[in-house]
């Protein structure tokens, strides 16, 4: 799980213009002021911390790449949760923006590459990532436990980038493959799923050891229970934004070509081409480290 | 008859090696890259000293949630723990304890001013912040995070702390 580059490079390689960006930008219509794309290590130091001189700004980075080198300390392992959610095809990422249509990213001509998902298959989807949420939550806060009343209270104070890969889980992987209706769909699956479905989930085998419980079963069971805990935030969420498929459609069209009969395809297409939770992972990382690094010094 | 002909050519070959693997290694003119080569190899210095002390022992020292302003829990690990100010659903400020064994160097700006904030040495901190520093050890701040959080405060949060309690850990 120990990461091979240092995360001022992570952050300073985080992209400016693409699939995943252009998704975030339309959710930033949800939750309005909420999300900076912040890319370059030194840049975030200075958004984060208001901080302006330069030996300052020195400082502060040089203790942040200690603690993110310290493998002993929970970053790189939030670092590898953030990376490992995401199942992206790069290429097909970089087709997409190579195939825009004006300045929007095409999205019909790739109809023929993508394949939804079962309903199954992406409930699975969105409560693992959920669950990758609060462990990397609990790792960074330095619970010992994971602590599933501490992440539902914390998630009344997300904000930034955190708040947006949320609104990202919500629409992306609940509201638009699973309609409007997807708390009750997933808390229904996931209440009637066989365990060896779940054990054929990549990243549900990759994250297995980091998710309490002996069995699958017991796993599936912490996994239901971490949705039921925050399916109410879900609710209160959706219902206080207005959100509905429609309107996050409606926001992400000034980026992506999109068609409205094609719910599935949409949500596949997103899927495939869009890492957000690695991309908004590596800026609450590295928004974690200069905080700690900031008062430190 | 052949090893002399190759007593001849090695050190010309090897020169040529050497010359063909030190002009391939490009030189990183970045400042931080002695850092980031240090920080990256392995078995880098640990980040946190042995014998900081646990993050756990310093919650009980931070401020209480009071007039309109929430107190909520970030990160606790050891030699640290820091607590979001929020105010309206809006942070407007970082509360921390580190133990400063892990970052001596952080001493400096104490010995380095004069002012003083509830009896503690107190100075200026990086990122709009004011700190205090509590038994030459304990390093209490509170950072601004809304321009509206101003450094008067800062002072007012700092004197929120059970400053005389964290005084008596050892």
């Amino acid at each position: 799980m120990s990461q091979t580059k240092s995360i001022d490079e992570l952050v300073d390689n985080l992209s400016t213009k693409n699939v995943t960006v252009y998704l975030l930008r339309a959710l930033d219509s949800v939750v309005p002021g909420e999300w900076e794309n912040l890319v370059g290590f030194e840049n975030t130091i200075r958004a984060v911390t208001g901080e302006t001189d330069k030996k300052t700004v020195k400082k502060i980075r040089d203790r942040a790449l200690d603690l993110y080198s310290d493998r002993s300390l929970p970053y790189q392992q939030a670092m590898w949760i953030y990376q490992t959610v995401d199942n992206a095809d790069s290429a097909l990422g970089a087709a997409a923006m190579a195939n825009k249509i004006g300045e929007k990213v095409g999205f019909l001509s790739f109809l023929n590459k993508l394949t939804p998902k079962a309903d199954t298959v992406q409930t699975i989807d969105l409560a693992i990532k959920l669950v990758a949420e609060l462990i990397a939550f609990s790792k960074m806060n330095g619970s010992a436990a994971i602590e599933l009343d501490d992440f539902k209270a914390a998630l009344s104070s997300y904000h930034h980038e955190s708040l947006i890969r949320m609104a990202a889980l919500v629409c992306v992987d609940g509201l638009v493959p699973l309609g409007p209706d997807f708390i009750m769909k997933v808390q229904s699956t996931l209440g009637g799923l066989n365990p060896s479905l779940l054990q054929q989930n990549s990243t549900f085998q990759n994250l297995s050891n980091l998710i309490p419980g002996g069995s699958a079963g017991d796993k599936l069971g912490f996994i239901g229970a971490s949705f039921a805990s925050v399916q109410g935030w879900m609710g209160n969420f959706v219902g206080s934004h207005h959100l509905t498929p429609q309107i996050f459609l409606g926001n992400l069209k000034q980026y992506v070509d999109i068609a409205d009969d094609k719910l599935d395809y949409v949500a596949a297409f997103l899927d495939m081409t869009t890492n957000y939770f690695e991309h908004t992972g590596t800026q609450t990382v590295a928004r974690r480290l200069i905080e700690r690094a900031a008062s430190e010094i | 008859m052949i090893f002399r002909r190759l007593r001849r050519i090695l050190p010309a070959f090897l020169l040529a090696v050497l010359l063909l693997v030190t002009s391939c290694r490009a030189q990183d003119t970045s400042p931080y890259a002695k850092t980031q080569q240090e920080s990256t190899q392995r078995g880098a210095t640990p980040a946190v000293a042995r014998k900081a002390e646990q993050g756990s022992s310093f919650n009980k020292f931070f401020p209480k949630s009071a007039d309109g302003y929430q107190v909520v829990a970030a990160q606790e690990k050891k030699g640290f723990a820091e607590y979001k100010l929020n105010k309206g659903g809006k942070n407007v400020a970082m509360l921390s304890i580190n133990d400063i064994t892990s970052t001596p160097t952080a001493k400096d700006k104490y010995q380095n001013s004069t002012e003083k904030i509830a009896g503690y040495p107190a100075a200026e901190a990086p990122g709009k912040g004011t700190g205090i520093l509590v038994n030459n050890r304990y390093q209490v701040k509170v950072a601004s995070r809304d321009d509206s959080f101003t450094k008067n405060d800062r002072v007012a949060w700092l004197q929120k702390f059970n400053l005389s309690g964290l005084a008596q850990l050892k």
